[in-house]
């Protein structure tokens, strides 16, 4: 029973730091717990984790989150009891629960829960601030700017009642609701023949008033409020004491770590967290009276503090993001891992419909309508989704290979040389058929990240292929030593060379510097001298490689350079170096021959 | 692309390298300049001896209008040698003694060995023999520029001197010192 009326279910799915409030923390966890409600194990709550944060404690079910997790406010726990365990027996910490209505003093330090209301913005009346939600009950009923209560202009009475009532144990005690609701704040001032303090601009009236001197604004009404306060602690007898006894729950620790959550969770019981707010409040109100203490906490002081403490509280705010983020890494895998089933499933698929057509031809009528359709609407669909797919980087014919894949590292970095390998030529002739790219020309030229071209700057092999991971990103250092192994998984055999001015390429056989200077040195026999821009031309390589290439030709001794710098007119400002077949090689002296006699 | 070659209007028959615009430019591959170097020593080599020009100044590739504009400058190809070209040039025959910095300690000016001192000094001793100056005292003014032109006609005091020197070692010349300039007798063969 007592499980059903204090506790309150919340969607266990969602991350638990997802789940607390802003000035909530998470302080400690543990899993493999159970739940008694009273002195009898709850079937629905037996195997599962606890958390305890500063404001409530979490139960998580493993099997059904969604459904049978549940959060206990601690404003609601009055007391622990911790029992070791015996034998088979396995520790337990035994919660004791009440109303904190009931129960509560009459500082109004209690907790109405605002559940419902902590999870939107308002507006104060008083300053305009813009509250902003998910605040933790106590916190979210004041405004955070200028410290005036939420609800103290508008609805000073009959929003408490309600809100209250919302809450499983008002509905099922008809007759707390107007005391609990009477036994809140601004009530009960001490002294009862003297003034009554404005809530918005701390004026004191004289007690007749009803509305402020000062601002209009309505005045709560002090005597008559002050007769149920007294009568507060009479409601007690009211609630349904004969169930007093099974007002606890217990939680079972079957994978221990009991002593260190019970005495976190001591620690936030005595924290106390969900009071501080309210008893700021609390102490406020009635030395609004003395009109001393009310100034720390209102007026100009006031707001530049609560200015000061929200930039503190911006920083925190930044660092939950990043916890936020963790959490939403968790999903993003598990997103990965759905794509990939859908796209095995569609490979499946895709690989059975022609099997499927194939018998219809040959066998006729035995095959059933529903093949017929397969082939028909499956193909656009498939290409739909893969599309989708690759336009999201989910497309992953295989998963990435990762290090905890691998045992050692260097089966590791030969798995990643085969990775990369199909990543720059295409994922090999029997895949290609049912290729992901969208147009055909791109089919045709192969899927590869080289595609057509037999040389590539190795920053944009490493941009493309972790793009093409996606996730578990390739650093660069790694990269570096995957690149010697790469011609081994690779046909034609993908190498690496580096030239003098540090620019590394991948390329094929036909771009290796033999190749590339036999070619050049018969384009330049037969075409006459060229221009570095003609050569890359005629190579269809980007320019700044065709220098590189040309240079390191030079540099074997293949070709010679023609600087227009010493031209006699107009010296070559714009003009560009012209290459030549080395002319120099098999030159032999034609020249005046010198008459060595003395002349 | 067939290159010719051509023929200056000092009579002087350049290669036809000469006329492959890749000749003018310093190549990057130190195998290929090395090529280039030798062709062009030998060009102004050839050029000097040629013209009876001794000396070579990186001035003259700078500069247009002076005695080596044939050499160092195709107008047909457009197309001249750089200064900086030149000066390694010029550094590489200093290193292979066929010219020699002059003045000293400095590489902007050379001399240019198209006969090697050893040789100056056997044509010096020659020339002498033949005209009959023998055991008798000469200036270098009457070397350097005799009525009748001569092979030595014309030759840098410097290298004039280098020449008596050689000669001096074998005993063939000795030097006279004088008030007025110096002077310099020559002996038949070696030993006095």
């Amino acid at each position: 029973m007592a499980l059903r009326r204090y506790t309150r279910s919340v969607d266990g799915s969602i991350p638990i730091p997802a789940l607390l409030y802003n000035d909530e923390e998470l302080v400690a966890s543990q899993d493999g717990v159970g739940i008694y409600d009273g002195l009898v194990k709850s079937p629905d709550h037996q195997a599962g984790s606890i958390y305890v944060s500063t404001h409530r404690l979490f139960y998580i079910d493993t099997q059904n989150e969604q459904t049978r997790s549940f959060a206990v406010d601690l404003a609601h726990v009055t007391g622990t009891e911790y029992y070791a365990g015996l034998f088979t027996s396995s520790a337990k910490t035994t919660l004791y629960l009440a109303s904190p209505n009931a129960s509560g003093t009459e500082g109004g330090s209690s907790v109405p829960s605002l559940a419902e209301d902590s999870g939107e913005s308002w507006e104060c009346e008083v300053c305009a601030y813009r509250n902003p939600p998910g605040l933790s009950p106590a916190a979210a009923r004041i405004c955070g700017l200028c410290g005036v209560p939420r609800s103290a202009l508008t609805v000073p009475e009959s929003s408490r009642p309600s809100s209250s009532s919302s809450r499983p144990l008002s509905s099922s005690l008809p007759s707390s609701p107007p005391k609990s609701g009477h036994a809140i704040p601004r009530a009960e001032i001490q002294r009862p023949s003297s003034a009554i303090s404005c809530p918005a601009c701390t004026f004191l009236n004289h007690a007749s008033l009803r509305n402020c001197e000062i601002c209009s604004t309505p005045l709560p009404r002090s005597d008559s409020k002050r007769a149920p306060a007294k009568s507060a602690p009479a409601s007690r007898p009211d609630s349904p004491d004969n169930e007093d006894d099974k007002r606890f729950i217990k939680v079972s620790f079957r994978k221990g770590g009991d002593k260190v959550f019970y005495s976190a969770l001591k620690r936030s019981l005595k924290g106390k967290a969900w009071e501080i707010i309210g008893a700021n409040n609390a102490a406020a109100a009635p030395k609004d009276a003395d009109g001393h203490k009310a100034l720390s906490r209102s007026g100009i002081y006031g707001i530049l503090k609560v200015v000061e403490t929200s930039a503190h509280t911006r920083d925190s705010d930044l660092q939950d993001s990043l916890k936020d983020l963790e959490a939403l890494m968790v999903k993003a895998k598990e997103m990965v891992r759905v794509a990939a089933e859908l796209n095995e499933r569609l490979t499946a698929t895709s690989t059975l419909a022609p099997a499927g057509s194939g018998l219809q031809q040959s066998s006729g009528t035995s095959t059933p309508a529903t093949t017929t359709l397969i082939p028909s609407t499956e193909p656009e669909e498939a290409t739909f989704i893969r599309s989708s797919l690759a336009q999201l980087g989910l497309q992953m014919a295989n998963t990435p290979v990762t290090l905890d894949m691998m045992k050692d590292e260097r089966r590791w970095i030969e798995e990643l040389a085969r990775e990369l390998g199909q990543v720059l030529q295409g994922t090999g002739r029997a895949e290609q058929r049912h290729s992901y790219t969208l147009s055909s020309a791109d089919e045709q030229a192969g899927s590869g990240l080289m595609g057509q071209r037999g040389i590539l700057a190795l920053d944009e092999v490493w941009g493309g292929w972790n793009r093409a991971r996606g996730v578990a990103l390739i650093p660069p250092s790694t990269f570096l030593q995957v690149l010697p192994h790469l011609s081994s998984f690779t046909d034609p055999p993908v190498r690496m060379r580096t030239f003098a001015s540090g620019l590394s390429v991948l390329h094929t056989p036909p771009y290796t510097d033999a190749a590339f200077a036999a070619r050049l040195t018969s384009l330049l026999t037969l075409a006459g001298p060229r221009t570095t821009l003609d050569v890359a031309q005629e190579e269809r390589l980007t320019v700044g490689l065709a220098e590189e290439m040309l240079r390191a030709v030079e540099g074997a001794g293949h070709v010679c350079s023609d600087d227009p710098a010493s031209a006699i007119r107009g010296t070559g400002t714009g003009g560009q170096v012209r290459w030549w077949s080395n002319v120099f090689q098999a030159y032999v002296w034609d020249g005046q021959i010198e008459d060595l006699a003395v002349s | 692309m067939a290159l010719s070659t051509h023929t200056t209007s000092s009579g002087y028959l350049l290669p036809s390298i000469h006329s492959a615009p890749p000749f003018f430019t310093q190549q990057p591959n130190s195998s290929t300049q090395a090529v280039v170097t030798e062709h062009w020593t030998r060009i102004i080599l050839g050029y000097a001896r040629h013209r009876r020009l001794f000396f070579l100044r990186i001035e003259d590739a700078e500069v247009a209008g002076g005695d080596w504009d044939e050499v160092f400058r195709n107008e047909r190809i457009n197309r001249r040698l750089l200064p900086d070209h030149l000066q390694t040039i010029l550094a590489s025959m200093a290193g292979k003694s066929q010219a020699v910095y002059e003045p000293p300690k400095q590489t902007r000016a050379v001399l240019l060995y198209w006969r090697r001192p050893e040789e100056w000094a056997e044509v010096l001793h020659t020339w002498v023999s033949s005209t009959g100056h023998m055991n008798t005292i000469m200036t270098f003014y009457e070397i350097t520029d005799p009525p009748v032109e001569s092979p030595l006609s014309g030759i840098p005091e410097v290298l004039l001197r280098k020449a008596i020197a050689i000669l001096a070692k074998t005993g063939r010349a000795q030097m006279i010192g004088a008030a007025d300039g110096d002077g310099v007798r020559f002996f038949a063969s070696g030993g006095k």
